[in-house]
């Protein structure tokens, strides 16, 4: 018998359909899907034992506490210890990874121009102020006469439980504004009002919104300041005075005066107490300075330590400072987003949860606390490229030693004897006059955090004083038909799962969009998804466009990019035009 | 189709049907050896030793797992009886100090969370329900593991079967009326 080429296809088509009822296609179907997750590129955690590693988030002064689940060394799950994260705490672990990470610089050049130039009119901008590294540029500015710059002289401290009603005018009270925890577990105590032209997160959570028109924030507020000064009448004005424990929240210079008359000072606002520092150090440190006094042209040599900062200074408020004949700008920044832009030489920084630093304290924060960002992860990016550390490089350059600065500092609180530490890995809390100073500092570096009771803390009234920046001047201009309205602060480096999934919810607007309302998109000529551009008095940017009705007619909601808050600040005059 | 035709389609579904069931899973998959003979009957009956005395929880609630030597050596510092797989436990393992390589069955790829404390301490569930009767056999059966995804046969259940599928927890979450959302268990 002769086997013809039907016999074979005959057979082949018998195989084909035998071989579905085997397990192998199936079999091989899913194994191909397991198989495609360890292509090279895909990041897979080492294999390892699974712990818990107790960490504190640096990304914000909130400084929450984190358990690290760890898979060998490497950390792929964190959470809350006491109250939860922020989305951009849960996906902290993924920053060292990131592809807008700067990852090189030329340290030992930029260092070599520093000291060609000190200290010739030299200051560092400190935007995370507060930190033991903070001490560290102060000292280091004492000693070489130059300026320590902090976006605040005289931070103040809310007391949120003291509260009973809280008027926020823009503030993003409950979203992002202090440490989650706190101000959920407060939120139940005090009534809050939110006056703001956009329904935002806040404004969706208040007890009241009041919907103000684009730009009126100031109006607003000196409404309520005549009232107060028994000028005129209102109905929100009455209620703060009511209850005789509010305060107001804001950005307008007429605030200040606002929570003097209501009698926060003291009661709600009060001054932060710091944790014990060295004594020597606080005699050799120089003053904190604002920005906004520093004499125009006075700074020739600028440092600037972006490190999780708390705030961004818009370029135009830094630049007039500078002097004019050639200043030189150093930053020490995670991406070049920032003032890398505007500076000579960009260095790049360990991010967290790589870095080791103290959190400052938080603007709910009333008593002294005192806990580190403990490394979860080795530095991703490691020599030859580098990465620069401002408190040796400033320390380095005033002969100030900074190595051994966090410990020098926990053993000043140790040796204070006073408050409590508490441990997250077993929940305990110990009086620091148990412990020797080896056993704290060993508590301090598994992620504990100290604290001392209210009780103990120096609850100063604070004095009126006016806010970050002198409240930019309502423009008026018909050739400028938009009216600004700012996102909150973005830490510098996001996640990009969280980017993916704020874009796609459209629940935060990206950093670099701005959300118009349909009829002005119409009239702009820019679709939704279009790239446009951003037009203000100070300069023009690109932007991504979001049509959006929820955003008022006239004005336009712009995210939070260091470009963007370079030419727009709250309430400028804008146009958006098609790119 | 004529007789003929028929006969060798036949011959093609019985070649490839036996090809499937017999031939591919000695292709697919590698056995291993357990690196000790252990048996936990013997440790559940002789021993009167419970999952939880050796797959403890640590102190903060993260799950321990596979027991490390440490745990081992503190009763088999010397041998306990007369079996040549303690002998040889204790010789190879104990004496000089070395880790055993166990291999695990429940392996689940990277993107998977599972809290065991949830599982156990709230749920109430008992460790037989994913682990099948795992704790009260004889020996432990060879570790079959795919070539391909890495992982072992043994994982992959099918209804009725202990399994630590994905479908399997789907299946017992819904059950539970606790499916929330793919971030339960992908965070
Ligand atoms: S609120 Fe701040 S400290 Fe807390 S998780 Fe979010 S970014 Fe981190």
């Amino acid at each position: 018998m002769t086997n013809s080429r039907r016999d074979i296809f005959k057979f082949a088509g018998g195989a084909v359909a035998g071989a579905l009822f085997t397990p192998a296609p199936w079999r091989l179907i899913t194994d191909t899907a397991l198989w495609s997750e360890n292509w090279p590129g895909i990041p897979r955690p080492a294999r390892g034992e699974i712990r818990a590693k107790f960490t504190n988030c640096a990304l914000c002064p909130a400084g929450c506490a984190v358990r690290a689940r760890c898979v060998g060394e490497q950390p792929v799950s964190l959470a809350g210890v006491h109250g939860g994260l922020c989305p951009f705490g849960l996906t902290g672990h993924h920053l060292p990874y990131h592809p807008a990470r700067l990852k090189q610089g030329p340290i030992e050049e930029a260092k070599a121009a520093v000291r060609k130039r000190a200290p010739d009119g030299i200051a560092i901008l400190d935007l995370n102020p507060g930190r033991t590294v903070s001490w560290t540029y102060r000292r280091a500015m004492a000693s070489l006469q130059g300026l320590y710059l902090a976006p605040e002289s005289q931070p103040v401290a809310y007391d949120l439980s003291a509260a009973k009603t809280v008027l926020s005018i823009g503030a993003p009270l409950l979203d992002g504004w202090g440490t989650p925890a706190n101000v959920n577990a407060a939120r139940q105590n005090f009534r809050l009002i939110q006056a703001e032209a956009v329904e935002s997160r806040t404004a969706v959570l208040a007890d009241e919104w009041i919907p103000l028109a684009p730009g009126t924030e100031r109006a607003f507020a000196q409404e309520i300041l005549g009232a107060l000064q028994g000028e005129r009448t209102s109905v929100v004005a009455r209620e703060l005075t009511a209850d005789g424990s509010s305060f107001v929240l804001g950005d307008a210079p007429e605030i200040p005066e606002i929570n003097r008359l209501l009698g926060a000072y003291g009661k709600i606002i009060v001054a932060p107490s710091e944790a014990p520092v060295p004594e020597p150090w606080k005699k050799s440190a120089a003053a904190i300075t604002r920005l906004a006094d520093v004499p125009d042209h006075s700074i020739g040599v600028l440092l600037i330590d972006e490190s999780n900062a708390a705030s961004y200074i818009p370029w135009h408020f830094i630049e007039p400072k500078l002097t004019g004949d050639n200043p030189l700008v150093v930053t020490f920044a995670a991406t070049r987003g920032g003032y890398a832009r505007h500076a000579q030489y960009a260095l790049p920084i360990a991010v967290y949860p790589e870095l080791t630093d103290d959190i400052a304290p938080a603007v709910d924060s009333i008593h002294p606390t005192f806990r580190i960002s403990v490394p979860l992860v080795a530095p991703v990016v490691t020599p030859p490229a580098g990465l620069a550390n401002p408190a040796d490089f400033v320390g380095a350059l005033a002969g100030v030693p900074a190595s051994n600065a966090l410990r020098e500092r926990a053993d000043a609180i140790h040796k204070s004897a006073e408050g409590a530490i508490v441990t997250y890995a077993d929940g305990k809390e110990t009086p620091v006059k148990d412990l020797t100073a080896d056993a704290f500092w060993k508590s301090l570096n598994q992620g504990a955090r100290w604290d001392r009771p209210p009780g103990l803390s120096s609850l100063v009234p604070a004095a009126s004083r006016s806010t970050l920046r002198p409240a930019e001047p309502i423009e008026s201009s018909a050739d400028l038909p938009l009216i600004a309205i700012r996102e909150p602060h973005n830490p510098a480096l996001v996640s990009p799962l969280m980017t993916k999934l704020y874009q796609e919810s459209g629940l935060r607007l990206a950093p670099n969009r701005v959300a118009l309302n349909p009829d002005d998109a119409r009239a702009a000529h820019v679709p939704n998804g279009a790239r446009a551009v951003l037009q203000t008095r100070i300069g023009r940017c690109s932007v991504e466009v979001t049509v959006d009705p929820a955003v008022p007619p006239g004005a336009v909601q712009v995210g939070g990019s260091p470009g963007i808050q370079d030419v727009c600040g709250p309430a400028a005059r804008v146009k958006v035009v098609p790119a | 189709m004529t007789l003929r035709g028929t006969i060798v389609f036949s011959i093609g579904v019985l070649a490839a049907l036996g090809a499937g069931w017999a031939g591919f899973p000695r292709v697919i998959y590698q056995t291993h050896r357990q690196p000790v003979d252990f048996s936990h009957q013997i440790h559940a009956d002789k021993a009167g030793s419970k999952c939880d005395d050796c797959h403890a929880f640590r102190a903060d609630g993260t799950f321990a797992g596979v027991p490390t030597l440490d745990k081992c050596s503190g009763c088999h510092a010397a041998a306990m009886g007369s079996t040549v797989a303690e002998k040889n436990f204790i010789e190879r393992f104990v004496t000089p100090q070395r880790e055993p390589e166990w291999l695990v069955y429940a392996r689940q790829p990277e993107n998977v969370y599972f809290s065991h404390i949830t599982h156990v301490k709230r749920a109430n569930l008992k460790c037989e329900r994913c682990h099948g009767n795992q704790g009260t056999s004889n020996t432990l059966p060879p570790f079959q593991q795919d070539r391909i995804s890495g992982y072992s046969r043994d994982i992959w259940g099918h209804a009725g079967r202990p399994a630590m599928t994905m479908d399997a927890c789907v299946a017992c979450h819904r059950q539970s009326h606790l499916e929330h959302s793919c971030l339960d268990c992908h965070k």
